[in-house]
């Protein structure tokens, strides 16, 4: 493994900030990320292919006269840097001026965090995943014939971040992760399911191929003989994965501090207003124990933490990266992101960390028993074009079923789910005990009463 | 690089490997973000890397690394092969690929204006032109984002089978969100334009005619009111068609997603939609931002027919799928960059043109939708499709009425194609990024269509 230790990973950051501070840079930050990622695929019922990737790179951005430039690379070596570092300058030069522009992170000692690094990931070899594989492979093949593996894979990874600025900021953090899913369908006769998906991830060794097996295979044998409903409002059953989809592409825009700023947002106005029902309290964690975007600083060096979002229905914070949060007179709150695959080739953004949805105290069981005429819906096609800026969507509930006095009946099929966020919040009637880290998401299964369904 | 490839080619033969291929980049991109007026970032980056991928057994090895080195490279394919070899006691059914021609070539681009050369001052002030004709557009407009794009360089193939290839990359893409607020009403729109053509192109598609089209949909939409939820005959605007012709049914006819069970995977030779619709996936569409001239196994982009008049005539193949069918590959297989193995993806996919005038689309229908332009689209392998709306208007009487909002509209892909009635005269190409697992520019378009029936997802 080509891993670079923490010391020389610092020693490019200093490298980089000196020399777009030597060159004219009133102030410089770097972030170096490196990612070494190992896949073992699963296409049509088979293992079909190994990967690993190996990425490491530094980005800087450099300020001069309040403009920022920012640039790149991939080779990590002292040429490369210094060049990196002042065309990063050069791009400031020839960028505009912001007024609002008034710095980067001053240094804070970080928090402690807790099972995001395990060390029986790195060590695990390609025949280990491999095992993995083959056990979620046959559990959902025992467990019908009808099931038809359309794809999944095994994953692990190893990644590091290091950030360095102008201002004193040093940090090194690093974590594994493990993830492992299959995507199913089942036929009969002319009928063919929708995609069905199962996965556990988690950032240290605690996965159940077993269970994601089996659960696979299961939803996707009780989606066969699906039925369509007619246009009514039912109350409905969102899984985590149902309403991770949802949030994120509406309520966790509505409350990013730029989007709240630059009038995007409808919760614009609205802290310390009722937003939601009293059963309804989210933070958002970015220092949560084995939480799969914990990290102790964010993507500008500032440490990660742990911000009411909404409590028992009243929203009381924005999520803040260090340039909205001088905007408003605030703290960052730490949501500062550097997104995707290569975190060094970005710039921040604000994004939630872990975004916990307290639960409640019913079993999943408990959830479905008390729904006298509804659905449940496992996940929701088309939720990345819902409205960010009113929180309207119209999507597919997909694999979704009926719930008729207390029990699953059947599957449903084509039905849409359309209203707003905000009715949604204010409309939720109960949640369960079932939490499960999806996504940005940790919470439970949650009931939604009133919800418009239209099925023909 | 053609002789340390064919070193590293050699070393992986030797090892075991039945095929052996590497693709590596040199390639560098420019963004530009501005929000509300002001530039918040330039980024530029150089952007080296390689992706080994073996077969060792009937089982794919893929490594990826970020650099050109020779010995990286050496270790990469060891690595490949390792891999490879953990789960080839498994397979049950080794991969095998299609013959193809060896290929040797040399793909130069000569843009009248290289964009790697005009200086970052002259693409921001394109930028903030666009982002100044949005905000003069409405005093509605409250917010604005525009991010421009551009890719240049050099990509870099050789294989086993003796083909090698350098072919220059060269992408354009601007992104503009717009949003508008009036009261306790808001909109928001979007729009993105991309070509694999000079930067001469915004001579054409100038800052302000792109900036006045974004504005203009964004500011009606705060008229728009929430549609009658149910179904109804809608006429689809080449946005829409687009989408369709892409998600809903594309999706399903790359062969490896019909091969992992979508609903078309018993239907080749079958007639699946009406007479009228033939739909085509083209990877020769000159300047077009899904055009190439070879794809990431080395095989030529070609015109590939998916539907003809109704019937299923083709998909759309790798070496790996084509082998299984028994067919030639059609150039389909496209990675992102070099952390990605190539997988099939579509290219510019379009439903052709009929002989319709918009007005005798629109005739006929007592109440409707028109459909103009998608926010976004999904589809499942069971062909159920969704597809949100950020401009739509109703039809009332055969004339075009009043905005909607909210809109998005889902259906069955297959009894959607039998749905289609008629097929418009005029035609148009759109530009999108499509996601599977990594992201591909493509095209997708056609003319005005009609379809008897669609589910809208509304609220009354």
């Amino acid at each position: 493994m080509a891993k670079l230790k923490p010391e020389e990973l610092a020693n490019f950051g200093e490298k980089a900030v000196k020399a777009a501070m030597k060159n004219g840079a009133n102030e410089a930050e770097a972030f170096l990320s490196e990612t070494l990622t190992t896949i073992v695929g699963i296409e049509r019922n088979q293992i079909s292919k190994n990967i690993r990737k190996n990425d490491q790179g530094l980005g800087i951005r450099a300020v001069y006269n309040k403009a920022i430039g920012f640039s790149y690379t991939n080779v990590l070596n002292d040429k490369s840097i210094e060049e990196t570092a002042i065309d990063a300058f050069r791009s400031a030069k020839a960028s505009k001026p912001d007024k609002n522009w008034s710095g980067f992170a001053a240094s804070k000692k970080y928090g402690a965090t807790k099972d995001t690094f395990d060390k029986k990931l790195i060590d695990i070899s390609s025949d280990g995943l491999v095992d993995i594989a083959s056990v979620m492979l046959a559990e959902a093949a025992d467990y019908d014939k009808r099931v038809f593996v359309a794809e999944g894979e095994v994953q692990t990874q190893l990644s590091s971040r290091t950030v360095v600025n102008s201002c004193g900021v040093e940090g090194f953090d690093e974590g594994t992760s493990i993830e492992c899913g299959l995507a199913t369908v089942a036929r009969e006769g002319q009928e063919v399911t929708p995609v069905c998906m199962e996965f556990n991830a988690e950032r240290v060794y605690k996965i159940d191929p077993k269970w994601v097996g089996k659960e696979a295979a299961k939803q996707a044998i009780s989606s066969l003989k699906a039925r369509k409903v007619g246009i009514e409002s039912f109350p409905v059953i969102f899984n985590q994965t149902a309403f991770s989809e949802l949030l994120y592409f509406t309520f966790i825009n509505a409350v990013k501090a730029d989007q709240v700023q630059r009038k995007q947002s409808a919760l614009e106005g609205k802290i310390g207003k009722k937003v939601a029902s009293e059963l309804v309290t989210i933070y958002d964690d970015g220092l949560m124990a084995n939480g799969l975007n914990t990290w102790k600083f964010d993507g500008e060096g500032v440490p990660c933490q742990k911000t009411p979002i909404i409590e028992k229905g009243t929203l009381r914070h924005y999520l803040y990266d260090g340039y909205a949060a001088k905007k408003d007179g605030v703290e960052s709150t730490g949501n500062a992101l550097r997104r995707g695959i290569a975190p060094y080739m970005s710039t921040p953004i604000i994004e939630a960390t872990n975004f916990v949805i307290t639960p409640g105290n019913k079993s999943a069981d408990e959830l479905i028993d008390d729904v006298d005429n509804g659905i449940i819906v496992y996940s929701l096609q088309g939720a990345h074009s819902s409205n960010p800026s009113t929180g309207e969507f119209s999507v597919v509930g997909t694999p979704a079923w009926k719930i008729e006095k207390g029990e699953i009946a059947y599957a449903i099929k084509g039905a849409m789910v359309a209203g707003t966020i905000f009715d949604v919040l204010n409309n939720v009637s109960a949640l369960g005990n079932n939490v499960r880290k999806v996504n940005q998401i940790v919470a439970p299964w949650i009931t939604v009463e009133n919800v418009r369904i239209i099925g023909k | 690089m053609k002789s340390e490839f064919a070193k590293v080619i050699d070393a992986g033969q030797k090892l075991g490997a039945e095929y052996v291929e590497i693709r590596a980049q040199k390639l560098f991109r420019t963004v530009i973000t501005t929000k509300d007026s002001r530039v918040e970032v330039v980024r530029r980056g150089i952007e080296n890397g390689a992706a080994i991928r073996v077969l060792f057994k009937g089982v794919w090895g893929f490594a990826s690394t970020g650099t050109l080195e020779q010995k990286q490279l050496l270790d990469s394919i060891t690595e490949a092969c390792k891999m490879a070899k953990a789960s080839s006691l498994q397979v049950k059914e080794p991969v095998k690929l299609a013959d193809i021609k060896a290929v040797e070539a040399k793909v130069v681009l000569k843009p009248k204006k290289d964009p790697s050369k005009v200086p970052i001052g002259e693409k921001i002030d394109l930028v903030l032109a666009e982002d100044k004709t949005i905000f003069d557009f409405d005093k509605s407009v409250k917010s604005c984002t525009i991010n421009y794009l551009d890719i240049s360089g050099t990509n870099y193939f050789a294989n086993s089978d003796k083909s090698y290839i350098e072919q220059d990359k060269l992408y354009l893409y601007l992104v503009t969100a717009v949003w508008a607020r009036e009261a306790d009403k808001m909109a928001l729109a979007s729009d993105g334009i991309g070509f694999t053509t000079g930067f001469e192109i915004f001579q054409t598609e100038t800052p302000e005619i792109v900036g006045r089209r974004v504005a203009k949909r964004c500011v009606d939409q705060l008229k728009a009111k929430i549609p009658k939820g149910g179904t109804y005959p809608a006429v689809l605007g080449p946005q829409i068609i687009g989408i369709f012709a892409h998600e809903a049914f594309g999706h399903l006819a790359e062969a490896d997603l019909t091969m992992a069970g979508s609903v078309l995977i018993d239907k080749l030779g079958k007639k699946v939609g009406a007479e009228v619709v033939t739909i085509i996936d083209d990877g020769t569409m000159e300047g077009a931002i899904g055009s190439y001239k070879y794809d990431d196994e080395g095989v030529p982009a070609q015109k590939t027919v998916l539907i003809k008049n109704g019937e299923i005539v083709g998909l759309m193949h790798n070496r790996e799928t084509a082998q299984k069918y028994g067919t030639k590959p059609t150039g389909n297989a496209r990675a992102e960059d070099f952390r990605y193995e190539p997988i099939i993806r579509q290219r510019n996919t379009y439903l052709t043109k009929g002989d319709h005038s918009f007005e005798e689309l629109l005739e006929g229908i007592k109440f409707g939708y028109y459909i103009k332009n998608y926010r976004g689209g999904q589809a499942n392998l069971d062909g159920t499709f969704q597809v949100g709306v950020q401009e739509a208007y109703e039809i009332v009487n055969g004339e075009v009425g009043a905005p909607v909002r909210n809109v998005s509209f889902s259906g069955n892909t297959l009894e959607t194609l039998h749905s289609v009635d008629a097929v418009g005269k005029d035609f148009e190409l759109n530009v999108g990024v499509c996601g599977k697992g990594q992201a591909a520019f493509v095209g997708a378009g056609g003319p005005h269509t009609r379809v008897k029936e669609v589910l809208i997802g509304g609220k009354a």
